[in-house]
């Protein structure tokens, strides 16, 4: 990702030297407006939507547009290379923000890490006067996250009602608000005896809520969900699967709900007294981290390099006006 | 910036399994002691584009959409109910259950307390009571010149009394079960009291199914595993320290925010 920003952004320099001189017009408007008469904004506008016209890269697009037509002061017309830079240094705090909720959730058991997934939205700048052709710009567009569904490691806790899953599929819990499904398998008897989840919700068995009684002894469950004590079978839990599991919506509290209809899961096999922790790698997401700070820090430079030279092309030139 | 808050929720959430890993390992000598987990689970997303929205007019969908996670909760600390090693003492008033059962403690305000710590003594009445003087139900009595006391697997409790042939019968020990014994409310001193979670007591005799029987000479030893205690303690702690890295980071790219445009 940072690599593409990264020629992208050196292909914005490259077009804007061709450009510099199409440009120096706008810049002189815009040392008149610092020198104190300053243009209606609605101008300032007007000249924005004539340089990149249909500039909107989602909600940073509309934000960036937001800053470029409101900015008062030194920076009346924001340039696309200071555009691009925000459009890079908003992907940079998302990114890091599912960092953080990654390595946060790294002992919740059957979470699932998220990365999110940027896309380039390609602008086509019109041509400064006297020139030919179009010029692409490209911002930085958040477009997913995307649920990394790899299996998270099986941790030994020997409770009896800690059930992890070996392969695709989730247990269904019954909820006020509907059926959820969950992987994390840490369960635990509610005072009538019922199997429940943390919150009180209980775990749905092939034939509703599965009961245990104090006869019952220790209780087995078997890889295909059977429960079973001393009296015998109790009821088998309910694993399902789905046609597509990313587009499953997460509730917290590791459950996800769906309007899609489920179906018993084929490749799942229930494994008593372990339970599925978070498959969030920590060396992972702390190199990303590494990474996000990393590009954030070089489009920072870039983007107040980028100030300075305009303020340098300000000065000289009005320089040699008066 | 969500990420410092995030992470906020990330220690916190490690510092109570360091809490709780601490008190299992402290309590690792202490008779029927149960191990506790913390468990956790993801906060509340925020749905910023919902999977599955349509993206056109022509029914394509979001294959992922955009949640925003805010972090992670405690959800429960979970006691794992099971059995403890037992450990040898000779001691005639050391009992051990073997299965799933509670003694029944009378309280000094008359309300009922259960215990699986079996390190029980003699009142200065002859009275069966534990370490804190409260009765064990349902309330035996041990003659002062009784010179041996025998507790059987079925909760019996027999005296050899001089001048008898036969054992005499003193009282019947009683257990209560739970629907859901991991649910009781712990109140210290090895006691638990019962809830709405862990559902009303129901009373039986040692050796039926489900209760477990009695072992005389034998305490329950606590079941916190030590090995996997420091590990879990290791991957707290170095969890807490991840977090807290990207609190730095998080930190770092606020400030070169701050700074920007004045180098």
């Amino acid at each position: 990702m940072r690599a593409r920003i990264v020629f992208v952004v050196v292909g914005i320099l490259l077009g804007l030297l061709a450009t510099q001189a199409g440009e120096a017009a706008q810049r002189i408007a815009s040392s008149a407006s610092l020198a104190g008469q300053p243009l209606p904004l609605s101008a300032v506008a007007a000249q924005k939507s004539q340089q990149n016209p249909g500039l909107r890269a989602g909600t940073a697009g509309a934000l960036l547009q937001a800053n470029a037509t409101d900015q008062k002061g030194s920076h009346a017309v924001m340039d696309t290379t200071q555009l691009v830079c925000l459009s890079q240094e908003l992907a940079a705090y998302q990114s890091m923000d599912s960092i953080a909720n990654n390595l946060a959730n790294v002992s919740t058991p059957g979470f699932k890490r998220e990365a999110p997934q940027f896309q380039e939205y390609v602008d086509q700048m019109q041509p400064s006067e006297g020139e030919k052709g179009t010029q692409a710009v490209s911002f930085v567009q958040q477009t997913g996250l995307i649920r990394d569904l790899g299996a998270g490691p099986i941790e030994i806790t020997n409770a009896p009602f800690d059930v992890a899953i070996k392969g695709q599929g989730y247990f269904v819990v019954q909820t006020a608000n509907g059926p959820r499904y969950t992987r994390d398998g840490h369960f635990t008897l509610d005072a009538t005896g019922r199997i429940v989840t943390d919150a009180g919700d209980p775990v749905q068995g092939q034939g509703g809520d599965i009961s245990i009684a104090t006869t019952d002894g220790d209780i087995h469950i078997a890889a295909d969900g059977t429960v079973s004590g001393l009296n015998g079978q109790i009821g088998q839990l309910n694993i399902v699967d789905f046609a597509d599991d990313r587009a499953l919506v997460r509730q917290g509290s590791t459950l996800f709900s769906t309007t899609q209809t489920p179906q018993a899961a084929t490749d799942a096999e229930v494994q008593q007294g372990m339970i599925e922790g978070a498959n969030v790698q920590p060396v992972v997401e702390i190199s990303n981290m590494i990474e996000v700070m990393r590009s954030y820090q070089a489009m920072m430079n870039l983007s107040e390099s980028q100030a300075n030279s305009e303020l340098q092309t300000l000065d000289k030139l009005s320089t040699i006006q008066s | 910036m969500r990420a410092l808050s995030i992470a906020a929720t990330g220690m916190a959430a490690q510092q109570t399994n360091v809490e709780v890993i601490a008190n299992n390992l402290a309590n690792m000598n202490t008779t029927g002691y149960k191990s506790q987990i913390a468990e956790f689970e993801d906060l509340l997303y925020q749905n910023v584009e919902q999977p599955g929205a349509q993206s056109s007019d022509a029914n394509t969908l979001l294959p992922s959409g955009i949640q925003l996670g805010a972090g992670v909760r405690t959800a429960a600390v979970a006691r794992v109910t099971t059995q403890g090693a037992l450990q040898s003492t000779t001691n005639p008033y050391d009992l051990a259950i073997q299965g799933g059962g509670y003694f029944r403690v009378t309280l000094p305000d008359g309300t009922f307390a259960f215990t699986r710590s079996g390190n029980f003594a003699l009142s200065p009445t002859g009275e069966i009571v534990t370490q804190d003087g409260n009765p064990v139900a349902p309330g035996i009595s041990v003659p002062s010149n009784a010179t041996s006391v025998q507790v059987n697997a079925q909760g019996q409790v027999l005296a050899q009394i001089p001048g008898q042939t036969a054992l005499q019968t003193l009282g019947q020990l009683e257990l209560d079960t739970f629907p859901n014994p991991a649910g009781l409310t712990a109140t210290g001193k090895n006691l638990f009291i019962q809830n709405a979670a862990s559902g009303a007591p129901q009373a039986g005799v040692p050796g039926s199914t489900g209760y477990g029987s009695i072992q005389q000479g034998y305490l329950e030893s606590s079941n916190v595993d030590p090995v996997a205690a420091i590990t879990s303690l290791i991957t707290a702690q170095r969890a807490y320290e991840m977090n807290s890295k990207v609190i730095t980071a998080a930190s770092d790219m606020l400030q070169q925010t701050a700074n920007m445009g004045q180098g």
